[in-house]
């Protein structure tokens, strides 16, 4: 990553792109503090992630893989963080029943399908009621009604006012999903717009113009592949 | 949303965190099971075969267990007591890592190493009231069993050292266990090697010739469980304060490697 910077702001759902290997999950993991920097230093709200005074209730963040023990229950797992991070242990069963593991929280998470694993990241990173709430690749192996919620939840979570960054390389879910976009590639970023804006600048004026515009949101992909042509840095021929 | 309200966690808070974590897996219960069993076990066993096989042992046996009775009943369950502690200390810290736990836990505690501290806090007093609560029966029935043959003073300070001994022997030895599954991060790899650095490398070591030979040998985390006896051992060549010192060397080093190793890699 190269002097990489950016603002996700309050209210609405910032959605971050780039071709496979573009260093998306590499900026969340060193802006979380999971990676160090080679040089340089990777700030949230202006510090370190660590010296953050209460990380939980400032940054919510679900990663890409899987971060909970296959053999303790999601209620466990949430209420040691709860625990762990000095927040209301009441938080735990506000959490469960905003991602719907209510009804089987006390079963060991090995057992969670992908979607309900996905849920208990998700609830744990609501845990602390953050300003901030990240999510890296949360539609990932999804089914339609999964991805439908992760979807719903991202507007309403922007509603309440907080600030929401969701990685993917969906074209098509983050036209649906994103008020505003960022894009990413060999390190550095490309684009820090409105996702209309976005689509506005990086088609083809013909096509862009011939397209009505509820349809407009499906051009994404095309303008999105234009921007990141010269960036992909593996093809298959 | 948080207002401002929030509170920024302190170590107590950490320390429940990790209290939840330890009790809410079945691994622990399993482990903490086996430990009982195994050192209640052995400490009466053993006292109870030599005992019974009194008459027909030759004399300089003879002559060691009833210089080191103390020795003789405590020492046997803590040996294979620990075979538990190793395996749960090593799963405590390595399954983190194997499993992506680490990742929810260092994002609620950034600063990492304040983990480490808190597990093996709690770690360690689970191990030292289990190691306590074995070794008062073990003393009581031991006393018991070789009393045909040598005395037992369950009211000496020597006694009571040895009872706290046993706890002590316990949680330092867990402590090394978590800090070998810290710097490991793999679940079998951290099992594998602290169980080869408490009972492989002690074995090997046994060949070595020589005073200094004996004095290396009994130099590695394991042999510290002189510090159960009474230190009239002929076969010690640690005093039983020296085999403590011993302990808390090797379990501070395993310790500082693992605060190291989490400051600086990547999780």
């Amino acid at each position: 990553m190269d002097d990489v910077s950016f603002q996700v702001m309050p209210g609405r759902v910032t959605g971050f792109l780039g071709p496979n290997g573009a260093g998306k999950s590499t900026t969340l993991r060193l802006l979380l503090g999971l990676e160090r920097p080679d040089s340089g230093e990777a700030l949230v709200l202006g510090r370190p992630y660590a010296e953050l005074e209460a990380p939980l209730a400032t940054v919510g963040a679900l990663l890409e893989a899987r971060s909970f023990h296959p053999g303790r229950s999601a209620r466990n797992h949430l209420l040691a963080l709860a625990r762990a991070s000095a927040l209301p242990e009441a938080r735990v069963e506000d959490v469960l029943a905003r991602v719907g593991l209510s009804e089987v929280a006390d079963r060991r998470a090995g057992g969670y399908s992908l979607g309900m694993g996905q849920r208990l990241g998700i609830a744990a990173a609501l845990l602390g009621d953050p300003r901030v709430v990240v999510l890296d690749e949360p539609v990932n192996g999804l089914d339609p009604e999964g991805i439908l919620w992760v979807r719903t939840l991202a507007k309403a979570l922007a509603a309440e006012g907080r600030a929401v960054l969701i990685s993917s390389h969906l074209m098509n879910e983050m036209a649906l999903t994103a008020d505003h976009l960022l894009v990413i590639g060999r390190g550095r970023l490309l684009a820090d717009c409105s996702t209309a804006e976005f689509i506005r600048r990086h088609t083809d004026p013909a096509t862009y113009a011939a397209t009505p515009e509820v349809a407009r949101p499906a051009l994404l992909e095309e303008a999105f592949l234009r921007l990141t042509s010269d960036s992909v840095q593996y093809t298959a021929v | 949303m948080s207002t401002s309200t929030v509170t920024a966690p302190r170590f107590a808070d950490l320390l429940r965190g990790e209290r939840t974590k330890l009790t809410s897996l079945r691994s622990t219960w399993w482990c903490l099971a086996a430990l009982t069993v195994l050192g209640l076990g052995f400490n009466a066993l053993v006292p109870a075969l030599i005992s019974g096989g009194w008459n027909t042992m030759d004399p300089a046996s003879r002559e060691r267990f009833r210089s080191d009775a103390l020795g003789l009943v405590l020492q046997p369950g803590a040996e294979w007591a620990q075979i538990a502690a190793c395996v749960l200390g090593a799963l405590l810290f390595a399954s983190e890592f194997s499993t992506g736990t680490i990742r929810s836990t260092v994002l609620a505690t950034p600063l990492r190493t304040p983990v480490l501290a808190a597990k093996a806090a709690v770690f360690a007093a689970v191990l030292f009231t289990t190691g306590v609560l074995i070794a008062i029966p073990s003393l009581l029935l031991g006393s018991e069993l070789v009393s045909a043959h040598a005395s037992l003073d369950l009211a000496s300070w020597t006694t009571q050292r040895a009872l706290l001994g046993f706890g002590v022997y316990l949680a330092l030895t867990g402590v090394l266990a978590l800090g070998v599954g810290a710097l490991v991060r793999h679940t079998a790899g951290a099992v594998a090697t602290i169980l080869a650095l408490q009972f492989v490398v002690p074995a090997a070591f046994q060949f070595l010739p020589g005073t200094v030979g004996r004095h290396l040998a009994q130099a590695l985390p394991a042999a510290a469980n002189v510090m159960l006896g009474s230190g009239r051992d002929a076969d010690s060549v640690y005093s039983p304060l020296q085999g403590l010192l011993i302990l808390v060397v090797w379990a501070g080093v395993a310790y500082a490697a693992a605060h190291l190793s989490l400051k600086k890699r990547n999780v």
